[in-house]
């Protein structure tokens, strides 16, 4: 029930704030500085890592499939996007392809979420019928089947094989990550809130007793998965334009465990938690952390460990420690609040007098 | 009119039988209590009717039509134990809990299953979701305001009835053990039940709280013109309460009647205090 | 026929066995602990790695093999108690997420420490010998992998079956809680279950590695997930079961192989697992659970 006197509307400025400081980066730093490249990274895992913590986080399913939904979006946006003009060159191995048109942009990010849509209600079928674990099975398997059936030289036609798909239409400004993964965020976040969501957090908390409450088990989580992967397939398309280039060997279970593990880092059941880690993630892998990858030398000294790969090994720790000892993440299963800080603030003010 | 029917229920977990041919039959209106000594098989009795088990041999109905008819098949057929193994060859029917909800046959647990990371308020709306009739997209996209409305009102309501309304915004599983229990009665009431089903509801409640709790079934008899079944080991609380009480041992009946009767027949005292053997 | 169909059997036995002696070690894990290890396979590839280094160092094979077996057992003993056994009480998906970060941990520090190089595997003298049996020539060590895997899964089965640890272990899988008021050791009855696992682990690296020359810090995943869906395919919680599983992956992917559809060989094993988990959900060998309400 919403409480009177909420100063939660806050956040609608805030995030109106937010993005116009995201716009007046991209014309201060330009659209090829690091800070921008994160923006862009970060804003796509946010909707990727969102997507994935409303099932694991709020429906209690553990899948591990996400990097498979993510290549079938990919794959489906820059198939049917890449211009007549230059199949030719791209498909040189397979004579051009054998697509013969192309459709706008925007439909084939839909498209693409709606093709992994559809494979996650033929997986969801049979596997959500059975225990928790099976899923997280049956869906990184599905996810290395979908890589090996795109390699596969017989689909070369449609996919390139394993060679790069390039010259598909990308974005011009960081302002078009932000927005579409916003809308899709903000989808999901009024999926949440709305008596489906509510029957997917009872689904977590106490299978039997939803049951008993006249849900219906399966539909529901048929229901989770499929949105799930709708919205990790649109993620998989905005990567695709974020990178350029396309190939099937990225999308490997590792990429997976990275967006598993930034749903944990900011809290299973928290959608701001996941947007946050995201950003936070990605900056340190891609740029807060670098200088660990390069010797350094201070007074002729050379500094020892740092080489190439120790970014990562650092980066592997904390995110152990947070498993560990923090496994809350940064904002457990609630949501940023504009009451809590202030009654946060009010009180330390209180203390100090 | 019986509103439901138990005909013939075996339940058999590998070569235990847990319940053995027990039938019985609760008319609309009525209070009626099922007892026995722990581990005589009352809750795999409700677990039979609300569709968390499939019974091995047997049907239920509700207001006469079946939910739920099995015989013994594949492994079972051979190692069965009961007996009529033979009255339901051909017919088969399960239904998964949630169909028998809907149809209007609402339970509680004997261990408290809250949802708990919802709020006491939450845990009763999430009752009121099966009467819905918005789709997915309708609800997240805020079509459906005038039916959330009214199930939000509905969920208040069902708090209020069972005296919690001022505790709704609480975190569930932070209330006091008695007003958990009351709190899955209002949730169970939330899905708009003919029948209810409750599970040693007054379990961990004192003296007071008991008393208050038959006069509080009776009331919520009326007013929602339910069918009451309840299992129960407070047996001033069954006396009080019930129109008629089963009594089962080893998941077999040995007694049925008004509780004056119970209260007096032999078996029952046998059953609860023990027999010499002789 | 036969002739041309020996030499992929052969190779799909060899394989089998090998992923079957990764596969106890998930099997025995879930079967105690309801967690798949992740980092399973990235343990059996650092025992290839440490095989590579020690050999690197100058030492002879009689000291580094068993040296690689110490080694890969300290290394699972230690990632039990850091990141599993912390974790004891948590929820189920914490443990299985502790993990994945294991996994990733581990991968990234062989990729540091290897500088992301494919090394070469050092030759075991003996073993990788060329032998031709009936007419198909192939490396020795095709030929002693399934009797080494039977020899080890028979000593297991006994371990299991007759020894007070196998018993405490059994009822540790049977009953976590229960088994614990009895006064058994649960913390030394895991400790037990991932040094076995680990130790068929390196086992296992020195017949894979052999027969496939090159280890690189990605190499074990792939094994190790196959090796994951054997266990699934047998039952997972059944030693037999997890063999069974093994071997018919191996042999399956080598016939594939044989007809020419290599790039499917990966993608068979998953789909033969979503199959098994449609019709036999529990796996071959599994047993049925309910939960109780």
């Amino acid at each position: 029930m919403a409480k009177k006197n909420s100063k939660n509307w806050l956040l609608i400025p805030i995030i109106a704030l937010i993005y116009l400081l995201v716009f007046v980066a991209e014309k201060v730093a330009g659209t090829s500085s690091m800070l921008v490249t994160v923006l862009e990274k970060g804003a796509i895992y946010a909707l990727i890592a969102v997507s994935l913590n409303l099932l694991n986080g709020f429906t209690g399913l553990f899948s591990l499939g996400q990097a498979g939904f993510m290549l079938v979006g990919a794959y489906t946006y820059a198939v049917l996007t890449i211009p007549m003009a230059k199949r030719a060159a791209v498909y040189q191995y397979y004579n051009g392809g054998c697509i013969t048109f192309t459709v706008p942009f925007i439909i084939a990010i839909i498209l693409g979420g709606l093709l992994a849509a559809a494979f996650a209600a033929l997986i969801g079928f049979p596997v959500l019928r059975l225990k928790s674990d099976y899923l997280a099975i049956a869906t990184l398997g599905f996810a290395e089947i979908a890589r090996a059936l795109v390699q596969f030289d017989g689909l070369g036609p449609i996919t390139n094989g394993s060679n790069l798909l390039k010259t598909y239409p990308t974005y011009k400004t960081v302002m078009f990550p932000f927005c579409a993964a916003g809308i899709c965020i903000a989808i999901i976040l009024l999926l949440i809130h709305s008596t489906y969501g509510r029957a997917f957090k009872a689904i977590r908390d106490d299978e039997i007793a939803a049951e008993a409450m006249g849900i219906n088990l399966f539909r529901h989580k048929e229901l989770s998965f499929v949105i799930s992967s709708f919205f990790a397939g649109v993620g998989g398309a905005l990567l695709a334009m974020y990178q350029g280039t396309l190939q099937a060997n990225a999308f490997k279970s590792s990429m997976t465990y990275e967006i598993l593990l930034i749903v944990v880092i900011g809290g299973m059941g928290s959608v701001s938690g996941s947007v946050i880690a995201s950003f936070l993630f990605i900056a340190c892998s891609e740029w807060w952390l670098r200088f660990l990858d390069a010797e350094q030398f201070i007074w002729g000294i050379k500094v020892p460990l740092l080489r190439s790969g120790f970014r990562m090994v650092v980066f592997a720790v904390v995110i152990m420690l947070i498993v560990l000892f923090y496994s809350r993440g940064i904002m457990g299963d609630r949501e940023i609040s504009i009451d809590r800080i202030i009654k946060k603030f009010s009180k330390k003010k209180g203390a100090t007098k | 009119m019986s509103v439901l029917r138990v005909e013939n229920i075996t339940m058999q977990f590998g070569g235990v039988v847990a319940i053995n041919n027990l039938s019985m039959e609760i008319n609309k209106g009525e209070i009626v209590a099922l007892i026995g000594p722990n581990g005589a098989g009352k809750t795999t009795a409700f677990n039979c009717i609300t569709g968390v088990y499939e019974p091995t041999n047997g049907a239920d109905y509700f207001n006469d039509s079946p939910i739920a008819i099995n015989h013994p098949t594949g492994k079972m057929a051979k190692t069965y134990a009961g007996i009529n193994a033979d009255q339901y060859v051909g017919k088969h029917l399960h239904m998964t809990p949630d169909k028998i909800t809907k149809l209007g046959i609402a339970r509680t647990f004997q261990n408290i299953r809250l949802f708990k990371s919802m709020t006491a308020f939450e845990n009763v709306l999430i009752g009121t979701h099966l009467r819905r009739t918005s789709n997915p997209f309708s609800a997240t996209f805020r079509l459906n305001m005038r039916e959330e409305k009214k199930l939000r009102a509905h969920a208040m309501d069902m708090l209020e009835v069972v005296g919690l309304a001022d505790l709704a915004d609480e975190k569930a599983t932070s209330l006091p053990y008695g007003k958990q229990r009351r709190l899955e009665i209002a949730r169970a009431l939330a899905t708009d039940p003919k029948l209810l089903l409750l599970d040693e509801p007054a379990a961990g409640m004192n003296p007071q709280e008991t008393d208050d709790l038959g006069v509080f079934i009776r009331d919520i008899k009326d007013r929602f013109d339910l069918t009451v079944f309840l299992i129960e080991h407070h047996m001033n609380l069954v006396m009080d309460i019930s129109d008629r009480i089963y009594v089962i041992d080893f998941g077999k009946q040995i007694a049925e009647g008004v509780p004056a009767e119970i209260r007096d027949n032999p078996a029952v005292i046998a059953a609860y205090l023990g027999v010499d053997e002789e | 026929m036969f002739q041309r169909i020996l030499p992929y059997l052969l190779a799909g036995i060899s394989v089998g066995g090998q992923y079957a002696l990764i596969a106890v070690g998930y099997t025995m894990v879930y079967g105690i602990l309801r967690l798949i290890n992740f980092a399973h396979g990235d343990i059996f590839t650092a025992a290839g790695f440490f095989m590579v280094y020690l050999t690197a160092s100058g030492m002879p094979m009689y000291f580094s093999i068993p040296l690689v077996v110490i080694l890969t057992v300290l290394l699972g003993f230690t990632v039990e108690r850091v990141a599993y056994k912390p974790l004891r009480s948590a929820p189920r998906m914490s443990i299985m997420i502790s993990a994945i970060g294991v996994s990733y941990l581990l991968q990234h520090l062989m990729w540091y420490i290897t500088g992301g190089l494919t090394k070469q595997y050092p030759t075991i003298p003996w073993i990788s010998d060329t032998v031709t049996v009936l007419g198909a020539s192939t490396r020795r060590v095709t030929i002693i992998t399934p009797f080494l895997v039977a020899a080890l899964v028979v000593a297991l089965v006994a371990l299991i079956k007759k020894t007070k640890i196998g018993m405490a272990m059994r009822a540790v899988s049977r009953d976590f809680e229960t088994a614990q008021l009895m006064g058994i050791k649960i913390n030394n009855v895991i400790s037990t279950t991932f040094i076995i696992g680990s130790a068929l682990a390196a086992v296992g690296s020195f017949l894979f590695f052999s027969n496939y020359t090159a280890v690189s810090p990605p190499a074990g995943a792939m094994p190790g997930l196959k090796a994951f869906v054997a266990a699934v395919f047998g039952g997972i919680g059944s030693i037999p079961g997890a063999v069974f599983g093994a071997l018919i992956i191996g042999i399956c992917e080598n016939f594939i192989k044989s007809v020419g559809y290599a790039n499917f060989s990966d993608a068979f094993t998953f789909a033969l697992l979503i199959v098994v988990l449609l019709f036999k959900p529990t796996g071959l060998f599994g047993e049925k659970t309910s939960e109780k309400v």
